[in-house]
């Protein structure tokens, strides 16, 4: 128990001090810590827009009163999701552009990250159990082929070739004309928007898993206890699963949980070939009309993504694996 | 060789021979046309250095060979059955019903995410019919049977120290109750106390539950302690095969008689061990001739030409031509004229430590006092500040061409007190004095310079010569390191100096060594490699931390030849750190043991171990194995 509530304990340490980094860096200088950070954000000699400024007051607040008044009252601006306007969609607010575009992401990415885990981690396995065959040769070369290929130039070629050429599939946006919501038109055009883009991500997010999981796999066969369970004359299919499997999946499942948290990064590309409204696209407008409290927020949101993950990951490991609960406890 | 199917031999292997099959390397027979039988409820040992091909046997055996290995010729009889010929789906359910084992460093043998009862429960329900609690029930019964206590049966085999994890693997090669145990040298590398209580547990539930055993071991000692008969291989080969007692009296094979001379009784005024020299033939080649040939001190000009059989005589088998017409029997081109009477002795190297050197040992100049040393380590755990207190009160002299032997368990305080002596740690009370170059001098004391100058002066050998030598640098380039720092040498000299060490730790012909990395090195020549280092500073003291407990028993006497020769010709002392009491009778002449902390026991070696007076010190004699008294 002492494991689980170091690393809760931790995470939320972090967590604090990110926030809290953020309060204190553009309040370092004299002067207001809006305009400081438009002025390090733009740059030093570009003219202050004060609209930008007006922006970002929004949510770092004024410099007005003591340090720790601002402070407090930073902290409750942040506890009440209000994390001031977005300059690009002005007036409104960034957590609202963002709530918008997260669910796109969220279950493009997501979901195509489950599916390439899963997918990766049969592969690998059976790989690994089928060693030096045909079946391993296949699946471990393909691998390793189609990972030199970038994520940008296959998305490309699938636009070309499913998009344009065949017209399959929609090449860009999320939806067409129905009303978003929970309804049939809707959810079919989504789907059908987000086939390609998941399509991309899926050509090459397994490959990590696949060639990941083989070795770990194969290295795991060597150990003793593998002989011992097949010494025991226990069935293929257990020592496969059990034995095998089980074991080499402890590294991928750390960095499955870490991969999600990193999703932002690798959705940025694709979203943005795709022209899917998701996170990735936002981020990418944000950084091109310079709207720094959108771009502030999805910093801030991204850190907090990633360190979630961390702590998902250390907490699963514990969970998966007992050795670690004793040896860092 | 053929062997008539013996009606009642409950596993008969014929004829074996395994490849290895190496898809970059030259491929190499590791076991040759080995036959032998094991009866039901026999205690049959396997002996041979490492790499004599014990543990390919018993893999082939078990049927567990992986590429690149493969049986390539021979079978292996089950009660009757060819388990070769067999698939692996008609072999399963045999499996652990009638055959299990216990493997050599077994320490990785259990699943380390799962808990120990289910690692219990899997093969008990492939196998039988319990189920459910009726199967908690059978592992109860099996932790009784090793001694372990019931809480650990839900444990993580992690939070098992290492001699609990071999008994619980020991529990589950009897799980099934099986026809055969495979047992590879199930104890190595565990404190001497635990290996000897393990091993008693094991003849123990043999004889009582009657199930047959194979025990691979390199240690003759153990071997004879526990066997109804014994197999010595060499080079893959069975060279003899005898019942333990007529081997122990009567060794035919000069390699059984070289394995049994790294055995001698503590208790003598004088022991003397031999040891067999040089290394096993390189077995990707074909030989012609007797494979021991090489290190053989009884060959012949017959033995460089023909490959001895091996066949039956008097009353074991063997395969040794010299043995053979000794014994009355016939090989062709050899009179009985042309061979001397059979000896027991191995005519090789030996190392011989009397009683009366000790004596004189003990009587020369002091070059370190320990007085009355303790050391308390305090650690802070959360809030509470811990502390234990790892060295009581030792105190002990160490002279000039004399070596005192620390005997103790692990964490007794042996490390602790090498860590004072060579000033890493400042005793909490008491002196420890150098009676170096300078003068007197209090070792605390010593900051700086006067440090690194001590250090010059003691060196340390550890324990795994494997990982103390850095594998990516030539043998030359790891002694040039503390020729340049300690004495600036460059150019020729310190190539000259190079070869002088090399030359002091009998890795001869020098230029054969210089050039070479460690990993193409035996055990044993590393080890002489890592001693040749220490004495690159020119140390007064050497400590040497279980400096052979890592090595095969066949290199452990050349290791301590080699100490032992350091002490008489360069002056200096060695603390020797052990817990082999055989071993700290053949190299020291004052023995302290140590127990919590405390000296529990002091005195000239001999003495010491002829009369001990702790009870700590009777135990550890007791797991000398000693075939001879
Ligand atoms: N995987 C492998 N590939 C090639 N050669 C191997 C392999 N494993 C073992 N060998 C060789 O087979 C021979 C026999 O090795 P084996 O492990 O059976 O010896 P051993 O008697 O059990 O030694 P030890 O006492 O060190 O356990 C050695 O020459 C070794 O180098
Ligand atoms: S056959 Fe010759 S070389 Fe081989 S062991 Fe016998 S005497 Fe020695
Ligand atoms: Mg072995």
């Amino acid at each position: 128990m002492r494991y689980f509530a170091r690393k809760v304990a931790f995470f939320l340490a972090t967590l604090w001090a990110v926030v809290t980094l953020n309060f204190l860096i553009p309040r370092l200088q004299p002067g207001d810590p809006a305009e400081i950070m438009v002025k390090r954000l733009a740059g030093k000699d570009s003219q202050l827009d004060p609209a930008q400024v007006q922006a970002m007051r929004a949510m770092l607040g004024t410099p007005d009163g003591s340090l720790w008044s601002q402070y407090t009252g930073y902290l409750g601006e942040l506890a009440h999701g209000n994390f001031g306007l977005s300059y690009t969609y002005y007036p409104f607010p960034v957590t609202e552009v963002i709530g918008q575009a997260i669910w796109w992401t969220v279950v493009l990415v997501v979901v195509t990250q489950v599916l390439s885990f899963a997918v990766g981690t049969v592969l690998g396995a059976y790989a690994a159990w089928r060693r030096n065959t045909r079946f391993d040769s296949v699946v471990t070369l393909g691998s390793t082929f189609l990972g030199t290929l970038q994520p940008f130039w296959i998305a490309l070629l699938l636009i070309y070739l499913l998009g344009y050429t065949l017209g399959w599939f929609p090449t860009s946006g999320g939806y067409e004309a129905a009303t978003p919501g929970f309804n049939g038109p809707f959810i079919q055009e989504a789907v059908s928007h987000s086939f390609l883009p998941a399509l991309a991500l899926l050509v090459v997010t397994p490959i990590g898993w696949v060639l990941g999981m083989r070795n770990t796999m194969i290295m795991n066969l060597g150990e003793d206890y593998i002989r011992l369970a097949r010494a025991k004359g226990l069935p293929d299919r257990r020592i496969a699963l059990g034995y095998a499997a089980r074991n080499a999946l402890l590294p991928s499942v750390t960095g499955f949980a870490l991969a999600l948290g990193g999703v932002l990064g690798g959705a940025i590309l694709v979203e943005t070939a795709f022209d899917y409204p998701g996170l990735g696209r936002l981020m990418g407008e944000a950084v091109e009309n310079k709207d720094y409290p959108l771009l502030q927020t999805l910093m801030l949101l991204t850190t907090a993504g990633v360190l979630l993950a961390n702590l998902v990951a250390d907490l699963m490991y514990g969970v998966l694996d007992p050795r670690a609960r004793r040896a860092q406890s | 060789m053929t062997t008539a199917t013996s009606p009642d031999a409950l596993l008969e292997v014929d004829g074996l021979s395994v490849r290895y099959e190496p898809k970059r390397n030259p491929s190499l027979t590791a076991v040759s046309d080995v036959s032998f039988s094991i009866r039901p409820g026999e205690f049959v040992g396997l002996i041979g250095e490492s790499g004599s091909g014990k543990t390919t046997l018993g893999t082939a055996l078990l049927r567990l060979l992986d590429r690149p290995a493969r049986i390539s010729e021979g079978s292996v009889r089950l009660d009757g059955t060819d388990i070769t010929a067999l698939s692996e789906d008609e072999l399963r359910p045999l499996r652990w019903r009638d055959v299990s084992t216990v493997f050599q460093s077994s320490m990785n043998a259990l699943n380390p995410v799962i808990r120990v009862e289910a690692q219990f429960r899997d093969v008990i329900e492939e196998h039988s019919g319990l189920r459910g609690d009726a199967v908690t029930e059978r592992v109860r019964e099996l932790f009784d049977m090793v001694m372990i206590d019931h809480r650990f049966i839900r444990a993580f085999p992690h939070e098992l120290s290492g001699g609990m994890k071999q008994r619980v693997n020991l529990a589950l090669a009897l799980a099934l109750e099986p026809k055969v145990v495979l047992l590879d040298e199930p104890t190595t590398g565990l404190d001497v106390v635990v290996q000897h209580s393990i091993l008693e547990n094991i003849r123990r539930l043999q004889r009582e539950k009657g199930f047959a055993v194979l025990f691979i071991s390199h240690d003759i000692g153990t071997v004879l302690d526990l066997s109804d008969r014994i197999l010595v291989m060499y080079a893959g080969r069975i060279v003899e095969e005898n019942d333990a007692a007529s081997l122990l009296r009567d060794p035919m094979h000069p390699y059984t008689k070289g394995l049994l001379g790294s055995y001698s009784d503590p208790r003598a005024e004088t022991v003397r061990i031999t040891y067999v020299p040089g290394r096993l033939p390189d077995l990707t080649k074909d030989v012609t001739g007797c494979p021991f040939v090489a290190r053989c001190p009884e060959r012949i000009s017959l033995c460089e030409s023909v490959t001895p059989a091996f066949a039956p005589l008097a009353g074991g088998d063997v395969a040794c031509h010299v043995a053979r017409v000794q014994r009355g029997g016939e090989v062709d081109g050899l009179a009985a004229a042309d061979v001397g009477e059979p000896t027991r002795r191995f005519a090789g190297p030996e190392f011989v430590k009397t009683a009366a050197e000790s004596t004189e040992a003990l009587t020369r100049p002091a070059l370190l006092s320990v007085d009355s040393v303790g050391k308390t380590y305090e650690r802070r755990r959360g809030l509470k500040v811990e502390r234990t207190v790892a060295v009581d009160d030792v105190s002990f002299e160490l002279r000039r061409g004399e070596v005192t032997a620390l005997v103790g368990q692990s964490g007794s305080g042996k490390t602790t007190l090498a860590r004072l002596i060579t000033g890493v740690d400042k005793p909490s009370t008491g002196r420890i004095v150098f009676h170096g170059p300078d003068g007197e001098q209090e070792v605390a004391g010593f900051r700086g310079r006067a440090l690194r100058g001590y250090r010059k002066h003691v060196q340390m050998v550890f324990q795994d010569p494997y990982s103390s030598l850095n594998p990516a640098k030539r043998i030359g380039q790891a002694l040039e390191r503390p020729l340049v720092n300690h004495h600036g040498l460059s150019g020729r000299a310190l190539r000259d100096r190079v070869r002088e060490l090399l030359e002091t730790v009998a890795l001869t012909p020098t230029e054969r060594f210089v050039d070479r990395y460690p990993h193409e090195l035996s055990g044993g020549q590393r080890q002489r490699v890592v001693i040749a280092r220490a004495l690159a500073a020119e140390p007064e003291i050497v400590i040497a931390d279980e400096p052979i407990s890592s090595l095969d028993v066949s290199i452990r006497a050349e290791i301590l030849e080699l100490l032992g020769s350091l002490v008489r010709e360069h002056d200096m002392g060695i603390l020797y750190i052990t817990h082999d009491l055989l071993s700290a009778r053949m190299l020291s002449d004052e023995v302290l043991v140590l127990n919590d902390g405390r000296v529990v026991e002091r005195g000239p070696t001999l003495d010491v171990i002829r009369s001990p007076r702790d009870e700590y010190t009777r135990r550890l004699l007791d797991a000398v194995p000693n075939p001879f008294g």
